[in-house]
């Protein structure tokens, strides 16, 4: 966990800098009190306080390691979780233009035939899949899901 | 005992009861499948739970979560892999059992079991809950701002692994709850001009995220997606059970208790009071050696437990509005979805709703007999489920749940955005149900606290005047203080003995 803790620690640690120097621009109370800055203060302050701890803990690890062999490590699909990513992100740009069915059977078929489920099974799963997600949230719980090129 | 009937009448309309029976099923499934959790299940079920009443609403989780944690043992006896971590306690005995051919006595003692731990929660919810919600009663901004403050730093005492990392996933959750217009002076905090965020992070979109989406991450990396499943004849699961039952009364008696002990602590769960119980078990044990080989004392133990603690959490929920565990977060998420502020009020508000929640563990726990009985029956084929299909459905789910909330896809970026944070801190040893519990606690804590500040205009001795908040205070303090202490109790005890 060595250089991971440099990094996580390091992300923590900017991050309670960055909350700080936002909170000077907030407004304060009557009497020169802290008002929406305080807590928000607070929080960063610990921001900093636990990420040099990780940090610390990162070194003192790392020095540990040194010593110690590498383990190994369960061959995975490392790109899959990105794609989880970009499937995310491809709904909220699809979604409004294509509407849901397009978009969630899209998602689906992609995520499937990543998994090595095979072609029919995927373009059969997809469909009859976001049908069902479309009948209960659409029209049993009346969610107005994006419309897009079908007009339902 | 009106209020009673009048529980007893919402929880057996036919609608709540059908709900009660499809989440039964609901719970069974994601809770026999090994990497999808209880807390999993809870957060996709929030978005059904938004169009619902509030009674069928809370039911829904009482009753998927109970069958959820009990389902998790199908799979740790017959893969050997628990189904939620509530169950990780007791996998290695219960799939040397099965190996020895024992597997019907495995599954009939874990449902057995289960029943009565849930039994036993029920009994101290319902008989504790209103004793402390009188003396909530009394309790000011000073008090809740304590027990919020205590209720955290539980959660990060109790986080697997670096508590400093439990720590900062909390101090997460808690800076996501500043986000949008502040208590005080109505000023938009952290919102770069954004409208979305005004009105803060959706909760619910963040909770499937930090749940929903990282689980789904983290199982689409993995090349195996099958198991190699032992048979099972489920007619024969009950044998032998009752004499099971008179031979370990103490044990259930006392894993029950451990079990909703530390349900009522906040911020421990299930899977925390599955492995003390275990840990109790083996030491008062006439045959410790067995622990860990196939010990069905340790099943019986660590199963009562992990399901008394169930109620247990709902304890703190439901009086404080404090969770007690990552579920009853996600239930406190939704009584204020529901219009419903937790705290001791609510037990004179609305004592049906109260009633209906008592009574739902007792008919979700009287139901898991016949349900895990199927759910054993079924185990091969649930098991058999591929998970290249059942995850796409999941994050189908997860992004229609999110959208579905708000109906915006803004939502569904915070969903994304609360899956990578979730993804990567998990994969680096950071606790995620910690950022959860901030999110949910943020607001309380900031309120009282800024109530508190103001009313006792900025004198801080005033948190330590009255007798509760004093000693929640010192309390609190205490637990800031015990990794330090601890520490240096430790290095103390080293040298002398060097």
């Amino acid at each position: 966990m060595g250089t991971k803790d440099y990094i996580g620690g390091g992300i923590f640690i900017a991050l309670g800098v960055f909350i700080w120097s936002m909170t000077l621009q907030f407004p304060a109370l009557e009497g020169g009190h802290p008002g929406p800055s305080l807590f928000p203060r607070v929080l960063a302050t610990l921001f900093i306080f636990f990420g040099a701890m990780v940090v610390f803990h990162g070194w003192k690890s790392r020095r540990i390691k040194e010593e110690t062999p590498a383990e190994e490590e369960f061959p995975l699909n490392k790109f899959n979780p990105i794609l989880v990513i970009i499937l995310i992100a491809a709904f909220i740009a699809l979604a409004n233009k294509l509407g849901f069915i397009f978009t969630g059977a899209g998602i689906l078929f992609i995520l499937m035939m990543k998994l090595r489920v095979s072609f029919f099974k995927s373009s059969i799963v997809s469909i009859l899949l976001v049908c069902f997600v479309y009948f209960m949230f659409a029209k049993i719980l009346r969610v107005p899901l994006p419309i897009g090129l079908l007009g339902w | 005992m009106d209020f009673v009937f009048q529980g007893l009448a919402l929880l057996l309309a036919p609608k709540t009861f059908l709900v009660i029976c499809i989440c039964s099923v609901y719970g069974l499934f994601v809770g026999s499948v090994p990497g999808l959790s209880a807390t999993l299940a809870a957060s996709l079920l929030i978005p059904f739970t938004f169009f619902m009443d509030p009674v069928p609403a809370l039911v829904s989780i009482v009753t998927m979560s109970a069958m959820a944690i009990f389902a998790g043992d199908i799979p740790a006896a017959l893969v050997r892999i628990p189904g939620t971590p509530s169950s990780a306690a007791y996998t290695q005995d219960s799939f040397a059992l099965t190996q020895q051919g024992k597997a019907e006595m495995v599954l009939g003692v874990d449902v057995v079991f289960s029943v009565i731990g849930g039994l036993m929660g029920a009994v101290v919810l319902m008989s504790s809950a209103p004793l402390l919600a009188e003396v909530a009663m009394n309790f000011s901004s000073f008090e809740y701002f304590w027990l919020a403050a205590l209720g955290l730093s539980a959660t990060v005492m109790v986080s697997r692994g670096s508590q400093v990392k439990g720590a900062l996933a909390m101090v997460l959750g808690l800076f996501l709850s500043t986000i949008g217009v502040d208590i005080t002076l109505g000023y938009p905090r952290f919102t770069f001009g954004n409208v979305d965020l005004l009105n803060g992070i959706s909760f619910i979109p963040a909770m499937i995220g930090v749940f929903g989406i990282s689980e789904v991450m983290r199982n689409v990396m993995e090349k195996e997606m099958s198991f190699a499943i032992a048979r099972v004849q489920a007619g024969k699961i009950f044998q032998g059970t009752g004499k099971l039952l008179v031979r370990y009364k103490v044990n259930v008696l006392r894993s029950g208790l451990i079990g909703t002990f530390i349900g009522i602590l906040p911020g421990a769960g299930a899977d925390i009071a599955a492995w003390l119980a275990y840990a109790v078990s083996k030491r008062s044990s006439k045959e410790p050696e067995k622990y860990g080989t196939g010990s069905i004392e340790a099943i019986i133990d660590a199963g009562t437990a992990n399901n008394s603690c169930l109620a247990g959490d709902w304890v703190p929920a439901l009086v404080f509005g404090i969770p007690g565990d990552s579920i009853t977060a996600i239930v406190i998420g939704v009584l204020f979805m529901k219009g419903l502020r937790p705290g001791p009020m609510i037990f004179e508000q609305q004592p049906q709703i109260i009633y209906a929640v008592y009574l739902s563990f007792i008919v979700a726990n009287l139901l898991m007999l016949p349900f895990g009985y199927l759910a054993v029956k079924t185990s091969s084929q649930m098991l058999r489920v591929p998970k290249n299909i059942l995850i796409p459905a999941i994050l189908m789910f997860a992004i229609t749940g999110a959208f579905a909330i708000n109906n915006s896809v803004f939502d569904v970026g915070v969903l994304g955005l609360m899956g990578i944070v979730g993804y990567f801190m998990e994969a680096n040893g950071y606790p995620v149900a910690p950022i959860v519990l901030g999110l949910v606690l943020g607001p309380i804590l900031e309120q009282n606290f800024m109530t508190s500040m103001i009313k006792s205009e900025w004198d801080l001795t005033l948190f330590f005047m009255r007798p509760i908040s004093a000693i929640l205070g010192i309390v609190t303090i205490i637990v800031w203080l015990f990794p330090f202490l601890a520490t240096f109790l430790e290095k103390t005890k080293r040298n002398k003995s060097s």
